[in-house]
């Protein structure tokens, strides 16, 4: 077979001659296609000789469309550094931290795993011991199973590792009980919260902890600062006298008194104590899974009244600031608490019957009227379901609420601001304040049904998992007010609540800020400190001519004035 | 967001808590496909879900040859019949922003929307509108202000027409971690040299859109790099169920809205 083309020195010997030949203009464009560009060097021709190369190893579809994109792409790649250089260096994969972290968490729960393996054997002979006591947690993987039919949930790796943590955060604290209570997105980074009962011996601690700290010292301290005060008012005030009575220098006007504010603070609201009201569940929050669980502090009425009051995002530090007007008692990690347990207290949400009051296990008189506030409750054992279509109901009868309902005062249970001043002040009893309204909430376990409405929205959507197969279809509802909170239930013995969202509160229209009290005023409105316009120069002259000196006596000669008059000019 | 690859994307995607489960998925496919077929779409995509109190709306875009300003909207409450949504009017996207009452789930209904800006004998203080119009309103409102793609995903021909690049190869880890990687899917609005000029690596073919972190305040995205870095989420706090992601060094990314379709004016209080 006979070559087509010339080799390249034959082609350039060929050229010797100059007659109009192919291989001629084959070289001749050759040779244009090899200039090399100015700017970088590169010719048209390796360019193309890449492209080509590029195409036909890689084969994709439809090239002739995104030629230039193609183009682009090679010529991109020509300019990137040559990394190979450097071969020592291993850059290690970015989910390195992230995995260390994760397999440290993993180790501590399978070393536990073990050695309750060793221990249920040993126990099984020893035949039962009390205080190897065993923390419950919540089967989130089954739970994150049911939600996912319902169209919520996490992701299956991050649920599994939630799980995991949440082993080591049971392993790793004091706690009896825990479950994922959910998931709260902040700027930086984001809040996975657990929930969680202490052990008793530690909520003993707790307690006894919070009436040393918060008990005695309440009264006394605000006394004493009223004291002090009341002492450096005596003192400014004894200093001034004591200037009067020395008037070697000149003596300064005589100021008032200061004037001295009059507003007492109203009673601070006692804080719930730990495993009562808003404080009774313990929130433990990490940012990723695998981290150190951070126990949150208690929350005080206070901060839930602010937090009422505000919006802000979460930032993912617990330590990061908050500016709010009104100002803020605390850190993040009090906001995150207070939102919260805002959050919990209103959707907290089971079917009818899912919680009963006391253990549950038999049947007890317990009168809901004396202590329904605060009394325990726990899964009924004899929840037998309810129909489907009866959850369904977009009446919502069959739901209950679990959560306790916070009152305006920032507590659970109301607490009588008036009950120690009735105590103290028996003598005069005209001058008490007028006995305060006891506020009250909804009692545990009212129906869904009587949540009030937002701009004709019912505070919760119900809607089912399936439309096409009604027989494994679950009940899942959606909370308006707080988007993000959900709850399934299934037709079966299985119900659970969750939250997934920004922590805040859907508020229509929208927020509007708390508005700046009016100034007070300074002083008592008199004369002295009225607005007047100024004297007119007609004014002044009718004041002139009703003040002149009486005129002179008609006796007197007239020289004796002109003497006066000139005496006074000369003055 | 590709209504073929939604299986593969069912791990990914979660908005607020919401997550894609086996039977939306299989509706999906199966009508949006019919639906793509019927009107001769080169690619259709779900667009997300809006609550509403009797049913909720589930949203998908048809795309026929310009990406960008070839887009029909249509809205669906039972996967059985999808209804095309009319072109937004622009007094529509003014009062749907005004109006607080959530949507019913019937297109049909009309709704009285009170301008409390205007004084009491104005006539255009009480106006009426359709359920329907509001929808597109929304959808429309939504889609200036938070549809986004990732740079690249988008490219611009020699002949004007955006197409959704089939060579997409996804941002790179650096890149994924700046908003600048992001484009908002709609007619640009700044001047193209300031799309163009503003980077170092420009190209003509990709910087033609607006990017995302231009927009006013500085924050109203919140970028994400979850499941140790591999997967990018953008999540909008104007619009609280906007949600982006992007699986890094991957053609796989999509946003996709769920939400009651409110706008969040608290923004500014916020951050």
């Amino acid at each position: 077979m006979s070559q087509t083309f010339l080799l390249e020195p034959d082609i350039i010997a060929a050229t010797e001659n100059v007659m109009p030949d192919l291989n001629n203009d084959l070289v001749l464009a050759k040779n244009f296609l090899k200039q090399q560009s100015a700017a970088t060097g590169d010719t048209l021709y390796d360019h193309l000789v890449d492209i080509v190369h590029k195409i036909l190893s890689q084969q994709p579809p439809d090239v002739v469309d995104n030629f230039e994109q193609y183009s682009w792409a090679v010529k991109q790649e020509k300019f990137r550094p040559n990394f190979d250089l450097l071969n020592d260096v291993y850059l290690s994969p970015p989910q390195l931290s992230l995995v260390r972290r994760v397999d440290e968490m993993f180790r501590l729960v399978a070393s536990k795993a073990q050695k309750a393996d060793e221990m249920g054997e040993e126990e099984q002979e020893l035949d039962l011991e009390e205080d190897n006591f065993k923390p419950r947690i919540a089967d989130m993987i089954d739970n994150n199973f049911y939600f996912r039919e319902c169209g919520f949930g996490l992701p299956d790796s991050e649920c599994y590792a939630v799980y995991i943590s949440l082993n080591m955060l049971a392993i790793k604290e004091p706690v009896s009980t825990v479950r994922f209570f959910g998931k709260i997105f902040g700027t930086k980074a984001n809040y996975y919260v657990a929930e969680t009962d202490l052990t008793i011996e530690e909520l003993d601690r707790r307690i006894r902890e919070f009436e040393l700290k918060d008990m005695p010292g309440e009264g006394e301290g605000l006394d004493e600062a009223r004291a002090q005060e009341a002492e450096e008012q005596k003192e400014i005030m004894g200093e001034g006298e004591e200037k009067d009575e020395k008037p070697k220098e000149p003596v300064p006007p005589k100021l008032p008194p200061e004037p001295v504010s009059t507003w007492q603070p109203p009673a601070p609201i006692p804080v719930e104590r730990p495993g009562q009201g808003v404080n009774k569940k313990v929130f433990w929050v990490c940012n990723n899974p695998g981290q150190q669980w951070i126990c949150l502090p208690d929350v005080t009425p206070d901060q839930i009244r602010v937090a009422r009051l505000t919006v802000r995002c979460m930032t993912g530090d617990l330590d990061a600031e908050v500016q709010t007007f009104p100002p803020f008692e605390g850190t993040e990690r009090n906001y995150l608490r207070a939102q919260i347990a805002r959050i919990q207290a209103s959707t907290s949400v089971s079917p009818q019957g899912f919680f009963t009051f006391g253990s549950g296990e038999e049947e007890e008189d317990i009168d809901l009227e004396e202590g329904g506030g605060d009394l325990d409750f726990n899964p009924n054992p004899f929840y037998q379901g309810h129909a489907l279509k009866d959850l369904l109901d977009p009446n919502l009868t069959y739901w209950v609420h679990h959560g306790r309902h916070i009152l305006k005062q920032g507590r659970t249970l109301w607490w009588n601001p008036n009950a120690g001043m009735e105590e103290g002040v028996e003598e005069e009893e005209d001058e008490g304040p007028p006995p305060v309204e006891p506020e009250s909430g909804p009692p545990l376990f009212t129906s869904l049904s009587e949540d009030a409405r937002v701009e004709g929205l019912s505070a919760w959507s119900v809607r089912t998992s399936s439309t096409l197969v009604p027989d494994r279809a679950l009940a899942v509802l959606r909370s308006n007010l707080w988007p993000g909170a959900v709850a399934f239930a299934t037709a079966g013995k299985k119900s659970e609540c969750m939250y997934i969202g920004w922590g805040l509160k859907y508020q229509p229209p929208n927020f509007s800020p708390l508005q700046l009290p009016r100034p007070q005023d300074e002083y008592v409105v008199g004369p002295e400190v009225m607005e007047m316009a100024d004297p007119t120069f007609a004014d002044e002259e009718a004041y002139r001519i009703a003040h002149l000196p009486p005129p002179p006596p008609p006796e007197l000669p007239g020289e004796g004035e002109v003497f006066g008059e000139e005496e006074e000019m000369e003055d | 967001m590709n209504v073929h690859k939604l299986w593969e994307y069912k791990e990914y995607i979660n908005v607020n808590g919401m997550m894609f489960n086996s039977e939306l998925i299989s509706l999906l496919q199966n009508s949006l496909t019919l639906l793509q077929v019927e009107n001769h779409f080169t690619h259709i995509q779900y667009w997300g879900q809006i609550y509403a109190v009797d049913f909720d709306y589930h949203i998908a875009v048809g795309i026929t040859n310009d990406a960008v300003a070839d887009r029909k909207y249509f809205y669906t409450t039972d996967f059985k019949f999808w209804g095309l949504l009319p072109k937004p009017k622009k007094k529509y996207k003014q009062l749907s922003l005004l109006t607080i009452f959530p949507f019913r789930g019937d297109t049909s209904l009309k709704i009285k929307v009170l301008d409390e800006s205007l004084e009491e004998n104005n006539p255009d203080r009480c106006r009426f509108m359709k359920e329907e119009c509001r929808l597109a309103a929304t959808i429309s409102n939504i889609c200036d202000e938070a549809e986004i793609c990732a740079r690249g995903q988008l490219i611009k021909q020699p002949d004007g027409t955006v197409v959704i690049n089939p060579n997409f190869y996804g941002l790179t880890r650096p890149e994924a971690s700046f908003l600048k990687s992001y484009l908002h899917i709609r007619p640009a609005q700044q001047r193209w040299n300031t799309n163009l000029l503003t980077r170092q690596d420009y190209n003509y073919s990709m910087d033609f859109l607006d990017s995302i972190d231009q927009d006013i305040p500085n924050g109203c995205w919140n970028l994400s790099l979850e499941q140790s870095g591999s997967i990018a989420y953008l999540k909008n706090l104007y619009w609280p169920g906007m949600m982006f992601f992007h699986k890094i060094k991957t053609p796989d990314a999509g946003f996709l809205y769920v939400g009651n379709g409110y706008k969040n004016l608290d923004v500014p209080f916020l951050l």
